[in-house]
């Protein structure tokens, strides 16, 4: 048979031969899975998964930051106006253009930090531009959507006002997320997700700085996303 | 084909010379330890869950399997209802292909990938590089691999066998790395020198750990963030799925994701794990804007319905290389194929068939510390035996195993044949033994210096275990009667 230009069918048939069916079914019903395993969150409170989400964030050498919705901007400018991390230059931000940003005040209390030499709010109609902005930033903050306690992730979605770019180049990425918003496992994010419509072309779930031991096992934080990650909670 | 190489080594010589490469096969034990003993540590910390899990997932995925014509199908579909563009690659051929005409469409010679071992099944770097394609491998260890024109030894941490002087002379020859030898320094020079190439890519090629069904999802688990990098910049995106990474929805992801990262490295999570359901929308500025979904057959389909269809339902953990005795000693290299370890035992005759894959299946004690570990409880060792069974009853195995196990047989059920053979033993190796032993001076004589030269082999008894036994029972009924007097 020549290569190339193979159709579904040219992939599937010898599937369904080998499985002994005539053709595909139409419909294939889920059966009652017999098992169901229990995870280490069952039966904690909100507050005991906020605090496990806190105590599994430090083992991953994740920072963790707590404040009022009040407080946000200052909170976060607190974070960034100590500059570039160990070193304390002079730094630049990028970060989401989210309403609940702007409703703090995020713009105006980064301009008052006097380390903060630029700060760039995600924008989709100036391209690259955003991109380079995030390239040579010490600084990404993004407003995740989700925390997961059993593991210190946090979902972050892509949309038109949060790039992939935002939690990936800087050399910091600081991620806002409400408590509210912390639930146990992955599995209830899975859950609210299968309800969308459409899924978002991409979620990511992070958990921690990029890391390798890929040279005799060490460790090493920084490879190809950011070096720190810092986790804001609103309370 | 590209799931094998080395093959003009024999296994034998393969496992030579592993075994005489000192710092290769430490460096993997050491590998083993510290993931075993991490992993151990999460397991115990889910208590029955863990157990529970494992269960779960091994009926979601052979549920999949069960039905794998119906879930294959319900993914291409709604991979394309995303605006994915589909290429069916029944074959590997068809997969290079199919690939081929991307680059051709676009007229692209610029490409970055993160790491996936069905690329390397089919040998996709070295074609694109034939049709003057430049392809950059950004896992670190895939790149210091690619640099030094070597191959994986483990399947989630690949260039174990370097150290790092070596690793940095590399880079100091090839890419003009002027540092030190720490891992921190190489590290940080790669995450210099591929950030621009991540940037200037045109197309990004990536694997996908699990696919999703019912929502069209591609998934990629990575810690270094290379895989984000690949499916963030290059405007094309080329996403190889294996029809045997497929999940029915997203709860059953979240089974898979608990027990993925627990198994291959000993982490809860990995950094970095991102679910993947068409190019960029409208208004997002970065994210690919074309993405195509090769989904490989390659001959898994023929695994269903099969005494092998238990494989289907792995995930390529590497746990089962984390605790196997044979891979510490002989490494990823031993096997010569790019599926090693236990898994790879299964796997690559799986793939391959039998001609060509010398006696790698024997490369296996049948310990079953592979199967107790497994994350989808895949009797590992049990199918490991039956390829063996498949090779004898195919007339594949050595022709000398079929006279000497008549021999053998012939001895055994011949008693006076077999008495004869044990009271001339006892005598004759007397005559060759040391201190009650055959030791290394043994070594002349063909077959047993396969055990002599490394260790020693005790002779047999002058008097047999029946004998003693009925000698003793004699003994004992002797003294309780003494005894009752
Ligand atoms: S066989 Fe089991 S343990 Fe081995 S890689 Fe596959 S899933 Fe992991």
């Amino acid at each position: 048979m020549a290569l190339g230009n193979k159709t579904l069918d040219d992939l599937i048939n010898p599937i369904s031969k080998q499985l002994g069916n005539a053709k595909v079914a139409d419909h294939v019903d889920m059966p009652e899975w017999e098992f169901k395993a229990q995870r280490v969150t069952d039966g904690k409170s909100h507050d005991e998964l906020v605090s496990m989400f806190e105590d599994e964030a430090e083992k991953i050498h994740i920072s963790v930051a707590h404040c009022k919705a009040a407080d946000l901007a200052a909170c976060l400018a607190k974070i960034v106006g100590a500059g570039v991390p160990e070193t304390g230059e002079p730094c630049t931000v990028v970060y989401a253009a989210d309403e609940r940003f702007r409703a703090a005040g995020l713009a105006d209390a980064l301009a008052a930090e006097s380390l903060v030499t630029k700060a760039t709010e995600w924008d989709e109609t100036a391209g690259e531009a955003c991109i380079e902005a995030a390239r040579v930033a010490t600084y990404g903050i993004t407003y995740a959507t989700a925390g997961i306690a059993e593991t210190a992730t946090i979902a972050q979605p892509t949309c038109p006002t949060c790039g992939r770019a935002i939690s990936l180049l800087p050399l910091c990425h600081i991620a806002v997320v409400d408590a509210a918003a912390i639930v146990p496992t992955m599995g209830e994010v899975m859950a609210d997700l299968a309800k969308e419509e459409k899924l978002p072309s991409q979620v990511c779930f992070i958990s921690g700085p990029s890391a390798t031991a890929d040279i005799e096992l060490v460790r090493v934080e920084g490879v190809h996303g950011p070096m720190y990650v810092n986790y804001v909670i609103v309370e | 084909m590209s799931i094998l190489y080395n093959t003009e080594a024999t296994l034998a010589e393969r496992v030579d010379e592993c075994l005489s490469d000192d710092f290769k096969h430490n460096a993997i034990k050491t590998a083993q330890e510290v993931f075993y003993k991490k992993r151990g540590e999460l397991v115990e910390e889910m208590g029955e869950g863990w157990q529970q899990l494992r269960m779960h997932a091994m009926e979601v995925r052979n549920h999949v399997t069960e039905n794998l014509d119906y879930y294959v199908k319900q993914f291409a579909q709604n991979a394309e209802k995303n605006g994915c563009i589909m290429h069916y690659a029944p074959t590997g051929d068809d997969a290079l292909w199919e690939v081929l005409d991307i680059f051709e469409q676009h007229n692209a010679c610029y490409a970055v990938k993160s790491k996936s071992m069905m690329t390397e099944e089919v040998g996709l770097n070295e074609i694109l590089e034939e049709a003057g394609i430049k392809i950059t491998e950004t896992d670190c260890a895939e790149n210091i691999l690619q640099t030094a024109e070597s191959k994986p030894s483990h399947i989630v941490v690949p260039a174990l066998h370097f150290n790092r002087s070596a690793i940095a002379d590399i880079y100091r020859e090839k890419r003009g790395y002027d540092g030190t030898d720490v891992p921190e320094e190489i590290t940080h020079f790669l995450r210099k020198i591929l950030r621009e190439e991540f940037l200037e890519a045109e197309v990004g090629i990536r694997g996908c750990n699990f696919a999703v069904a019912e929502t069209g999802s591609v998934t990629l688990v990575t810690n270094e963030g290379n895989g984000r990098m690949v499916d963030t910049f290059p405007k094309v995106q080329i996403v190889f799925v294996g029809i045997d990474r497929i999940v029915p929805d997203l709860d059953a992801l979240d089974t898979m994701m608990a027990l993925l990262p627990r198994s291959a490295v000993g982490a809860k999570m990995t950094a970095y794990f991102s679910l993947d359901s068409g190019p960029r929308g409208a208004g997002e500025v970065d994210g690919p804007e074309e993405v195509h979904i090769v989904l490989m057959d390659n001959g898994r389909h023929e695994l269903a319905n099969s005494e092998f269809s238990d494989m289907l339902r792995c995930m390529r953990c590497g746990a089962c290389l984390n605790i196997c005795p044979v891979y510490r000693h002989i490494t990823g290299h031993g096997y010569g194929s790019i599926y090693p370890g236990p898994m790879g035992l299964v796997l690559t005759p799986g793939l391959v068939g039998y001609d060509d894959i010398d006696n790698m299946v024997y490369a296996c004690s049948l310990c079953g510390a592979c199967t107790e570990h497994c994350p989808v409880s895949i009797p590992i060792h049990d199918l490991v035996r039956q390829h063996r069974i498949n090779i004898v009853d195919q007339g594949k195995n050595h022709k000398i195993e079929v006279p000497i196990f008549k021999a053998l047989g012939l001895f055994w059920s011949n008693m006076p044949i077999y008495m004869a053979g044990m009271t001339l033993g006892a005598p004759i190796m007397e005559l060759l033994a040391h201190d009650g032993a055959l030791d290394a001076d043994s070594t002349w004589i063909p077959v047993v210096k396969n055990w002599t030269s490394t260790r020693d082999f005790d002779i047999l008894s002058k008097s047999r275990f029946r004998t003693w036994f009925k000698e003793h029972k004699e003994e004992q009924a002797k003294n309780a009667e003494g005894g009752e007097q």
